[in-house]
């Protein structure tokens, strides 16, 4: 049972590294193709080791969800929002032991070991003593941890009195930070569910339907595959002429010629995959979304072909030992006011680093090959409208270093032309 | 004084809203503080009313909305992530740009000043850099405040939590009507999720969870303590004629939770399925376990009081008609399991320490399990009233009975 510890095995690029048709599924095959999971958890196991050993913490305490899943590999219950803090794996470097909190094996892989479980207490003070009793805590000179309640901190204090307690969330986020390639094999199967989604709320568009009926259109159409962890509830907001992008539904009721946002975003194995489309809300009989009548829509698709410029600035920029700095340059150097929204984010098992994005947000972030990220941008005038995009992308993904976009779906009545029918 | 009719009507949000407030500014005053920050979402949810994305864990954590309620201010302070979610009535001057915990937290801290004692809910190691560990101001725990202030719920929030468990139930027939040998969980998922957004919920808490029981616990999954293993999340498993499946969902309804339990039978068709009369039996067990505790249930009674209904209807060698690693009973608000908790190992002190009061809300969860035929478990919310209780819920037991 004890785990195996080697070398980091860390993703190397190979430019056409052989994706085959049949990859992108989720049954396992017979043959042992897809994502060999095994293979994927030593990997992480053994980054988070060697992130442990960089940042000289003797055992690491973890909450974050996230941050669990990735370094356990367990299959957990999938919960909505944040939950409060709580120790759900504590890792310790002297033995390479990863201890989960979990009441049963079920979705635990069995090179955890049952015997490096422990359970669920309503008692803080139980939960506090079952940490200090996994072998290497109470002698642990440094802690990390990648979240703390004030409770916790001073249960946590008086089980582990010659501990100090240091940052370790940043040492998860570099371990997280370049992808394997099963970690990209698990992403590019999240887009994949992400644009059956899309694709089934795309054709549920149409006068009548409520802006939250699409999130549920979403959740089964990925179930259909056999998935219902949704990354988030989808963004399906109609952007009105105010220019102002919504990203909460409501329960506004959609109308012919509606433009509305479309963002999803599913988890594979925990792995994030999202993409946004801008679309127009077609009259429901049957014939095509033609848009907004006469100028409005033209002026639409006046703000599409720009968002189509400053995107690909923004996607041709994100290469490795670019700068958050130089990706929010290349926004603004065509022209387009910077969004409030950020501009990219890390994506992996969940949002990660770097957030890049307006007030200076994340500009000392560099990017490097193996990082996937979700790339968003927002072109909007007031009296006009929104046009609004997301891909994930791979940095480094493709031959001279450009990004390999993971997501792929067209953008209807927007790049048809057709726009103002 | 609160009858059933009162819950059956809309909430009045904005009033909803001015409620939870002021007993978060009560709470303050009681624990002398002179502040609370606040980056929990249910805590930021309870006393702002700001609306977010619902998203996974991650998400959630990384694009959070945070509060600081300053004691005597009227408003709170909101760093908000989903500007649009911010409830008309907060002032311009308590609006601030979005902020991010995981990754720092300095415009929050210049908002809290110094040398002052503030609540404290949960911190990130970036927090702890640039607010917490600099001892400028005195952090406490806050969870004594917010547990207090979340305890009893005004007439709004169980008309929300009403609400939720409406569009709850109203989903369930559809999906009780494909139950089927071959039909999958994640089938059962994909139905339920499509028919409560059609039904009006504002989003979804908990992957819902079909899970099928095995008939004894050695027949696993292992755990740790012994006792049933449950819930565990959904997969692609396929049904099978004879299953036994735990149902238990989670919606919310402006931000607040349902909690949907029942226990169906899979059977060929034609159908129905017809329980065997050991399963009757453990349905009769469950049923006399929930009048025994809701005989109980108003204001005074204790925790104690409740378990010991529990049991009392059971042979006195029976096993504990709960979860060993959860409750007999829990609350639900904006957490779909919060205080009181009863039952629990915090012990039969801390359940005697609980006192029911009026505008608690109870969910009851009790388990028959009787091993090598399996169990049954269903929920009940009430509401404690001035004088008794009220229900929540109010759904049939099918296939078990009405």
């Amino acid at each position: 049972m004890d785990p195996v510890v080697g070398p980091p095995v860390l993703a190397v690029r190979v430019v056409g590294s052989g994706v085959s048709g049949s990859s992108v599924g989720v049954a396992a095959l017979e043959e042992g193709s897809r994502v060999d999971f095994a293979r994927l958890r030593s990997s992480r196991h053994s980054r988070c080791l060697v992130a442990m050993e960089e940042a000289g913490l003797d055992v690491l305490i973890l909450g974050r969800p996230g941050n669990i899943h990735w370094v356990s590999g367990a299959r957990s219950l999938w919960t909505a929002g944040v939950r409060a803090f709580g120790p759900g794996a504590v890792v310790v470097r002297s033995t390479g032991a990863i201890h989960l909190l979990s009441v049963w094996d079920e979705g635990v892989p069995a090179s955890i070991g049952r015997e490096r479980l422990y359970g669920l207490s309503w008692n803080p003070v139980t939960l506090a003593s079952s940490v200090a009793a996994i072998p290497g805590v109470a002698e642990a000179a440094t802690i990390g941890t990648d979240a703390m309640s004030p409770l916790f901190a001073s249960l946590l204090a008086a089980v582990a009195p010659r501990a100090r307690l240091v940052d370790g969330a940043v040492p998860m986020w570099a371990a997280r930070r370049i992808k394997s390639d099963d970690e990209v094999a698990c992403l590019r199967i999240a887009c994949a569910l992400t644009e059956a989604g899309l694709d089934a709320m795309v054709s549920a568009l149409r006068p009548g339907v409520r802006e939250r009926e699409l999130i549920g259109v979403f959740d089964e159409r990925i179930a259909s595959l056999g998935v219902t962890t949704p990354a988030l509830e989808g963004v399906c907001c109609v952007a009105g002429a105010d220019g102002q992008l919504r990203q909460v539904p409501g329960d506004r009721t959609l109308a012919a010629g509606d433009v509305i946002v479309l963002s999803p975003g599913a988890l594979y194995a925990g792995y994030e995959g999202g993409l946004g489309r801008t679309w127009i809300v077609g009259p429901g009989d049957g014939g095509e979304a033609g848009g907004g009548e006469g100028g409005e829509g033209r002026g639409l698709a006046d703000l599409y072909r720009r968002w189509r410029v400053a995107f690909d600035r923004l996607l041709g920029t994100c290469r490795p030992e670019e700068t958050g700095a130089n990706l929010v340059g290349a926004w603004t150097s065509t022209g387009e006011r910077l969004p409030s929204i950020p501009l990219i984010h890390g994506v992996g098992v969940g949002v990660e680093p770097p957030v890049v994005g307006p007030a200076r947000l994340g500009e000392d972030a560099v990017l490097a090959a193996g990082m996937v990220l979700s790339v968003q941008g927002l072109v909007s005038e007031p009296g006009v409208g929104t046009v609004f995009g997301r891909e994930t992308i791979l940095v480094g993904g493709m031959a001279g270093d450009q990004a390999e976009v993971l997501t792929r779906f067209g953008w209807g009545p927007l790049a048809a032309g057709g726009v103002g029918g | 004084m609160l009858a059933a009719a009162d819950v059956q009507d809309g909430p009045d949000l904005a009033r909803m809203r001015r409620d939870r407030y002021a007993r978060v500014q009560a709470q303050l005053t009681t624990h002398d503080l002179d502040g609370l920050l606040l980056i929990g979402g249910s805590n930021v949810e309870y006393a702002t009313g700001a609306r977010v994305l619902t998203a996974d864990a991650g998400r959630a954590a990384m694009f959070r909305t945070v509060a600081y309620v300053a004691r005597d201010d009227p408003f709170p302070h909101v760093f908000a992530a989903y500007p649009e979610g911010l409830p008309a009535e907060l002032p311009a001057d308590h609006i601030h740009p979005v902020v991010y915990p995981e990754l720092g937290i300095r415009p929050v801290g210049e908002i809290i000043g110094r040398e002052k004692s503030v609540g404290l809910d949960e911190y990130t190691p970036a927090m702890w850099r640039e607010l917490v560990g600099s001892r400028l101001v005195d952090f406490v725990d806050a969870s004594p405040v917010m547990s207090a202030a979340r305890l009893c719920k005004t007439v709004d929030e169980l008309r929300c939590i009403r609400m939720a468990q409406h569009v709850n139930e109203q989903a369930m027939p559809d999906v009780e009507a494909v139950l089927r040998p071959g039909v999958r969980q994640t089938d059962l998922s994909g139905l339920f999720l499509r028919r409560i957004f059609e039904l009006g919920a504002t989003g979804n808490a908990v992957d819902p969870i079909w899970q099928v029981m095995p008939d004894r616990i050695s027949d696993g999954p292992w755990t740790v303590h012994g006792d049933v293993a449950f819930p565990t999340a959904t997969t692609d498993a396929m049904l099978r004629d004879g299953d036994v499946v735990w149902v238990d969902t989670g919606i919310t309804f402006c931000g607040y939770a349902s909690d949907f339990g029942r226990t169906w039978l899979v059977c060929a068709p034609p159908g129905p399925p017809r329980p065997t009369g050991a399963q009757l039996d453990q349905f009769a067990r469950w049923r006399a376990v929930v009048e025994a505790v809701l005989d109980t249930v108003k204001p005074g009674a204790t925790g104690g009081d409740l378990t010991r209904a529990a049991r009392s209807v059971l042979p006195a060698d029976a096993r504990t008609p709960w979860l060993e690693h959860f409750y007999l009973v829990h609350g639900v608000g904006v957490d779909s399991a919060e205080m009181p908790l009863i039952g629990t190992d915090l012990g039969s002190a801390f359940d005697e320490s609980i006192v029911l009061a009026p505008g608690m809300v109870l969910v009851l969860e009790p388990v028959i399990w009787d091993d090598g035929a399996s169990g049954y478990r269903s929920e009940e919310i009430v509401a404690v009233t001035d004088s008794g209780w009220i229900p929540l819920s109010d759904h049939p037991y099918w296939p078990f009975g009405s």
